[in-house]
């Protein structure tokens, strides 16, 4: 085997970089693409709190304690509430009423609560998307307790007199006891590693793996099919050029493409939103091992194809469970542990890590180390996988 | 004579149970044309694939300047250029971007290349051409373009598939003038070609048919190797008469010739003899009766039909 000559490399390389200022479609696709994604990516995930949840409230009451809770739970911004009067039914049918939730106060509740047996609060909750049910719900609990404060707050305040000359007979301790016990109890939550409580520091490396991973499987998987369909391949094959010259060549203008792009989505979520980051050359290396290694994927699935159409296929399906399981917009740890072994096998979880890792923990190599050790494995297997690949087109 | 420049030595090549090419054995000298000839699927290009180191022999060997070419094949691809059947060149590069690739690609010098170049455009009569897309080329000027690249790394040797096909005349001429000039110079020409007046300007002819080599000999060899003498008749009207003619037993095959029609038969003398005697089609009129020398149709006809008798049996 020869060394490979810098001069054919160039020769790939610059032919392959006029395929791609040509196609201006996938030129404006490149241009257009990664600013659109960050913009639309760093927006939608800016809050991850529900709001506006449509919901019924019905109060079969009407009592002044009623109209007090109401006043409560209506200034909170994760419903939006809809309140029909007390003669209204069906509030079960909530698909049918276009809501949420539906939240009952009964006829009779204010009676139960003066008579010591407070009733519960019928509480009707979709759960359809296993998500919203539970918080809703936390949130109708959460405005349950804030009346319940209030509502003791006023009885202790129109206890009469005697009664209070009664309580200081209460031994000191017991007192104190009782007050701690009138009080809310708090933990002081400290939020470390993400200093504004923002998603969108989170998700920046998503969007980077989201957007790099989706343009160079899919643009460098469509090269050599493309070439194999026109029949370039052939002429490209009896030329005196290497394997490794070819796979070379063709790498190096979409690397430099996606090293672009990834500077472009950096400058705009750190100009736009506001994002730090720490470590630029560590963040480099890690960005360049998962290019290398997105790129030696598109490269495999391309020499694996023998159209351009089932080159977008085979990316398609790898890239599908690829965003939905390597935690790049939501943590690992929802998922269920023999799935997460799974998640170790992408590209992308390595990269989301490491980038994590470094840009939130400000963490030390040792905490990363391994993610680079599997990205740069994933790098030499498609590389090798690709160039063997090749050589049995030759056949 | 000189060192024959590629060498086939029993080639063979099956794909699972068809064989394409069997058993091919010829050489072919340094400076030839060299036709190779034959109906479609006769193994012409999977021949040339395997010349060109692109597709490996299942049998036999061969090679082109004494080295095997395909374990050797990435040293052999300097040494011959290869335009195959269909335009495979980058559609989206100019004329000038596809020279200068290959010219890359098979490591032609940079300060040579442009001179080369040069001289190829004016070669290919491209030069008005140079900043065009190759893909909004005519037919015969994306062919000139391919043939221009494939001689961009000065190669003694070239494979031609059909060069010519779908061509109009004036570029199948064009294309021949460039292939001369090239013989000239003395590099050798491998091409295959469906095109019988074009058989006639090589200086070698093969016939392949079935993955087997028929014949190879000069096209003047090939048609002196008619045994029987061709019969040409005049007959009114056409079409019925050759109709008719097809089902007579004594002929292998009839075949239309500028308006007259074509015998061939092992003795044709005998048939004519008894025609004149007692003609045996009253509806048709037989006007008149010649005939003819065997051009390189004939001998295509008669090699790919399997016509017994008609052609003498020629040492390969």
């Amino acid at each position: 085997m020869k060394w490979p000559s810098l001069g054919a490399i160039a020769s790939v390389a610059y032919k392959e970089f006029l395929h791609i200022y040509r196609d201006r479609r996938v030129l404006l696709l490149l241009i257009i693409l990664p600013p659109f994604f960050t913009l639309i990516f760093g927006h939608a995930f800016e809050n991850t709190q529900l709001t506006g949840v449509p919901a019924l409230l019905i109060d079969r009451d009407q009592t002044e304690r009623t109209a007090r809770f109401i006043e409560i739970i209506s200034k909170d911004k994760t419903f939006h509430w809809r309140m029909p009067g007390p003669d209204f039914q069906n509030e079960s049918d909530l698909i049918g009423n276009r809501v949420k939730a539906a939240l009952v106060i009964p006829s009779g509740w204010t009676d139960s609560l003066n008579k010591g047996d407070p009733k519960p609060l019928p509480l009707y909750l979709d759960d359809s998307d296993t998500n919203t049910a539970s918080a809703v719900e936390g949130a109708v609990q959460q405005n349950l307790g804030t009346f319940q404060a209030k509502e003791r707050d006023l009885i202790v305040e129109s206890l009469p007199e005697d009664v209070i000359e009664l309580g200081k007979k209460l031994p000191v301790d017991i007192r104190k006891q009782f007050v701690s016990l009138m009080t809310a109890w708090n933990a002081e939550g400290k939020n470390l590693y993400n200093p504004k409580s923002r998603f969108i520091d989170y998700v920046v490396p998503g969007v980077i793996g989201l957007i790099l991973q989706l343009l160079t499987v899919t643009l460098m998987a469509c090269t050599i099919a493309r070439e194999r369909e026109s029949g370039t391949l052939y002429q490209l094959l009896v030329t005196s050029l290497q394997r490794g010259e070819i796979v070379i060549g063709k790498i190096l203008p979409y690397l430099a493409v996606s090293i672009c792009l990834v500077a472009a989505i950096m400058v705009l979520s750190s100009w736009h939103f506001g994002v730090a980051f720490y470590q630029l050359h560590v963040l480099a290396l890690i960005c360049l091992l998962f290019l290398l290694c997105s790129l030696g994927l598109g490269l495999l699935i391309s020499a694996f194809s023998r159209t351009q159409t089932q080159a977008i296929q085979f990316s398609v399906f790898f890239l599908l469970p690829v965003f939905v399981l390597s935690g790049a917009f939501a943590p690992l740890e929802q998922l269920p542990q023999a799935i997460r072994y799974i998640s170790e096998l992408f590209p992308l979880t390595h990269f989301c890590r490491a980038f994590r890792l470094v840009n939130m923990y400000h963490a030390g190599a040792s905490f990363y180390i391994v993610d680079l050790i599997v990205l740069f494995a994933g790098v030499l297997i498609t590389f090798i996988g690709a160039a063997f690949l090749l050589k049995r087109i030759e056949q | 004579m000189n060192e024959p420049v590629i060498v086939l030595d029993h080639l063979s090549k099956s794909f699972g149970d068809v064989h394409a090419v069997q058993d091919l054995s010829l050489t072919i000298a340094p400076g030839t044309i060299f036709g190779f000839l034959g109906p479609n699927g006769a193994g012409k290009t999977t021949t040339m694939r395997m010349l060109c180191g692109l597709t490996h022999p299942t049998g036999g060997h061969a090679t082109i300047a004494d080295a095997d070419v395909w374990k050797d094949r990435q040293r052999v691809r300097t040494k011959f250029g290869y335009v195959p059947q269909r335009f495979s060149l980058y559609r989206d590069l100019t004329v000038l971007e596809n020279f200068r690739f290959f010219g890359g690609a098979y490591g032609v010098p940079a300060r040579e290349l442009e001179q080369r170049i040069e001289r190829l455009l004016r070669l290919s009569d491209l030069e008005e051409k140079v900043n065009t897309a190759a893909g909004s080329l005519s037919g015969g000027m994306r062919q000139l373009l391919a043939i221009g690249c494939a001689l961009v790394h000065d190669p003694p040797l070239l494979f031609f598939d059909e060069p010519t096909a779908g061509l109009d005349p004036v570029h199948r001429q064009q294309i021949w003038n460039l292939l001369y000039d090239l013989s000239n110079e003395g590099k050798t020409i491998f091409v295959t070609t469906h095109y019988m007046d074009e058989a006639e300007r090589c200086t070698e002819v093969g016939f392949i048919e079935s993955g087997r080599l028929l014949a190879k000999a000069s096209p003047r060899a090939l048609k002196s190797s008619f045994r029987v003498r061709l019969l040409e008749i005049d007959v009114e009207p056409l079409m019925p008469a050759l109709v008719r003619l097809r089902g007579v037993p004594e002929l292998l095959g009839v075949s239309l010739r500028s308006g007259s029609l074509r015998l061939y038969a092992q003795e044709p003398e005998k048939l004519i003899a008894q025609w004149r005697q007692q003609w045996p089609f009253p509806d048709i009129r037989l006007l008149g009766e010649r005939w003819v020398e065997p051009d390189m149709e004939d001998v295509f006809t008669a090699y790919s039909q399997g016509y017994d008798g008609v052609l003498k049996k020629t040492e390969l």
